[in-house]
């Protein structure tokens, strides 16, 4: 089962995500923007890579860590795996991982996200955790 | 997610609507909606409404917050939108009224073929079009640039892939500012743009851009059909795209850079979409020479597909371009920030015009209305849905006065993507196109799904809302016949 889900924006795509505890939004909220890119396999060599945001935000160091991945793979083909969220406090996030080559030919590409938007940009408290939401422009 | 619009609304005509500055007490200005009574039905169940009221909180706004009848719901300021700022008063730019897609627009090449001439090849054009326009997530041009070439691209934008023969001498006249803003300033690019750019100049993208095959339907106006080489029964080609990844970065940055200006110079935001700065602060003219260096690259971007696709045509009916009468009718911007000077309150000023999903549109007469269009205005290009049709509509006086020379973009989005997958289970959208006459490509499996026709507005009622408006007048109606997607 997804671990999370997309919501409705007219001409984009919302991602929304619960989880115990604020690390534990960075995985699903990784798999819900890769699954909206489309079905990335990969092949090749990871290198090891480390993402450390300093902020005030939560909202907005999750949304600048997707960012960082969105660059990671529009400008370098790279996905990032075996994803390690060792921290996600009120001021900073670092998560540990692979930054692994992607395989074109075992892909399939659906929509090229242009962005992760600020619009509808949220982290909560709900009562078993928290929900993070954020909107991707198409 | 999606709430309707639940603020006061007031029907000014059968084809304006106001949002009284009374509605918050940030506003500046009304709000000011072009749509008819149907169009009004569905644009306020969403936030877009909401959207022009905190644009009308902007430092600076003159006029009225505008949006036109394709209006949908935005980041920041909604799509569809127009707001022109003062920076004498304080006024301000913001990235949320240009958009990631900077500089994104469409283009239109006139051709002397007729319909019988090519509906036989249709398959063929499109296949090849699809072969060699590089379209979809993860496609790089086969034509590379070095960091060199980049910075002269977005230094001089058409002109210098023209020079290096991507094109004709012509096209630079017949596109909007001559393909080269002024002011445009690479040194304000990230190297994270550069990047993204390096090997996109010439590649079409995903999502809404296209490239269409279409033929003349119908001429509304005889006199600026004419002008514009137009006649019923010819084949044209629509290109729309934009300014690519390396666009979609320069936007990213200036938002992040931007983040903590407002509170810098003591400006409240009802929405930290709209994050601004003033047009005369560092932080301003910074943002706006990296978006005009960004708008020249997406220039050279349409400006190289033109040839690539100029080329299949050549390639198919073994004539070169020029035999074929392929030339430009014009390139438009709708994802663009300009300075212009407009009459307000009986001052000349020169305002900083934010166009959101929305098209220059001036009249005739206009100084950068191009020479042999003088006598009937500047073509203003509305594509609609790949089952329908796309209009050519010409600017109109009334537009200068009461939108600062804008008018619509497109048909706007009914429906969600996700919607629009749904309403797709189990039909087979490339068939039912075929059916309605239009051979259709796409890379990804969902695009088609997510593009079809129903998930717009019928652009012919929002092109029939800005006619009546008397922003724009209709010219030409152009129904799609081939059609690539990314």
């Amino acid at each position: 089962m997804s671990r999370y889900e997309f919501f409705d924006h007219t001409a984009d795509i919302g991602v929304r995500v619960r989880a115990p505890s604020l690390p534990g939004l960075i995985e699903p909220c990784t798999e819900g923007l890769y699954a909206i890119i489309g079905e990335i396999a990969t092949a090749g060599e990871p290198t090891a890579r480390t993402i450390d945001i300093s902020g005030d935000d939560p909202a907005i160091m999750l949304r600048d860590y997707l960012a960082e991945l969105l660059y990671l793979f529009d400008e370098g083909r790279r996905c990032f795996t075996d994803i390690d969220a060792r921290e996600f406090t009120p001021e900073r996030l670092v998560v540990a991982g692979q930054a692994r080559p992607v395989d074109k030919a075992r892909s399939f590409f659906e929509r090229e996200v242009k962005a992760i938007t600020y619009h509808e940009l949220a982290i909560r408290p709900v009562t078993d955790g928290y929900e993070a939401t954020y909107i991707v422009d198409i | 997610m999606s709430e309707a619009y639940s603020g006061p609304l007031e029907r000014l005509d059968g084809c304006r609507w106001r949002i009284p500055k009374s509605y918050k007490p940030e506003m500046r200005v009304d709000g000011m909606i072009y749509a008819d009574d149907t169009l009004m039905e569905t644009i306020r169940t969403d936030k877009s409404l909401e959207q022009v009221a905190n644009v009308a909180c902007l430092p600076g706004i003159v006029g009225n917050s505008l949006a036109m009848p394709d209006i949908h719901w935005g980041y920041g300021f909604c799509i569809g939108g127009v707001a022109a700022t003062d920076p004498e008063e304080g006024g301000v730019i913001s990235p949320g009224g240009v958009g990631y897609d900077i500089n994104c627009g469409v283009r239109l090449l006139r051709t002397d073929l007729s319909l019988p001439e090519v509906q036989p090849r249709i398959e063929k054009i499109v296949n090849s079009m699809f072969e060699n326009v590089p379209c979809g997530v993860g496609r790089g041009g086969r034509i590379k640039f070095d960091r060199g070439e980049l910075h002269r691209i977005m230094t001089e934008g058409s002109r210098f892939v023209v020079e290096r023969g991507f094109g004709w001498d012509s096209d630079l006249g017949l596109t909007e500012a001559g393909g080269c803003m002024a002011g445009a300033n690479p040194d304000f690019v990230s190297k994270r743009a550069f990047s993204r750019g390096a090997d996109q100049c010439g590649t079409l993208g995903s999502g809404n851009h296209f490239i269409e095959v279409q033929v003349v339907e119908e001429i509304a106006d005889q006199q600026a059909a004419e002008a514009f080489g137009l006649s019923k029964g010819q084949i044209t080609l629509m290109i729309h795209s934009g300014s690519r990844g390396l666009g979609y970065q320069v936007c990213d940055d200036a938002l992040k850079e931007l983040r903590d200006v407002p509170r810098k110079y003591g400006i409240e935001l009802p929405d930290r979409q709209l994050v601004c700065a003033p047009v005369q602060s560092r932080e301003g003219e910074r943002y706006l020479g990296a978006m005009g260096a960004a708008a020249n690259y997406a220039w050279a971007n349409r400006q190289i597909m033109t040839y690539l696709a100029r080329n299949v045509f050549a390639d198919i009916f073994k004539r070169p371009p020029e035999l074929l009468g392929m030339r430009m009718i014009y390139d438009v911007a709708h994802n663009i920030a300009k300075m212009e000077p407009y009459d307000v309150g009986g001052r000349q000023r020169m305002l900083c015009v934010h166009r959101k999903g929305a098209t220059r549109a001036f009249p005739a007469g206009h100084p950068e209305v191009p020479p042999m269009y003088q006598q009937v205005g500047q073509p203003v290009l509305v594509p609609g849905d790949m089952g329908r049709s796309s209009w050519v509509l010409v600017g109109q006086p009334a537009a200068i006065e009461q939108t600062f020379g804008s008018c619509c973009h497109g048909a706007g989005r009914l429906m969600s993507r996700s919607a629009a997958i749904r309403a797709a289970k189990g039909r087979s959208i490339d068939k039912e196109l075929l059916a309605r006459g239009v051979v259709a490509r796409a890379r990804g499996r969902t695009g088609l799904a997510e593009e079809q026709p129903e998930a717009y507005k019928d652009v012919s009622q929002v092109a029939n809302a800005v006619h009546k408006a008397g922003i724009s007048k209709k010219v030409a109606r152009l129904r799609p016949i081939g059609v690539i997607k990314g």
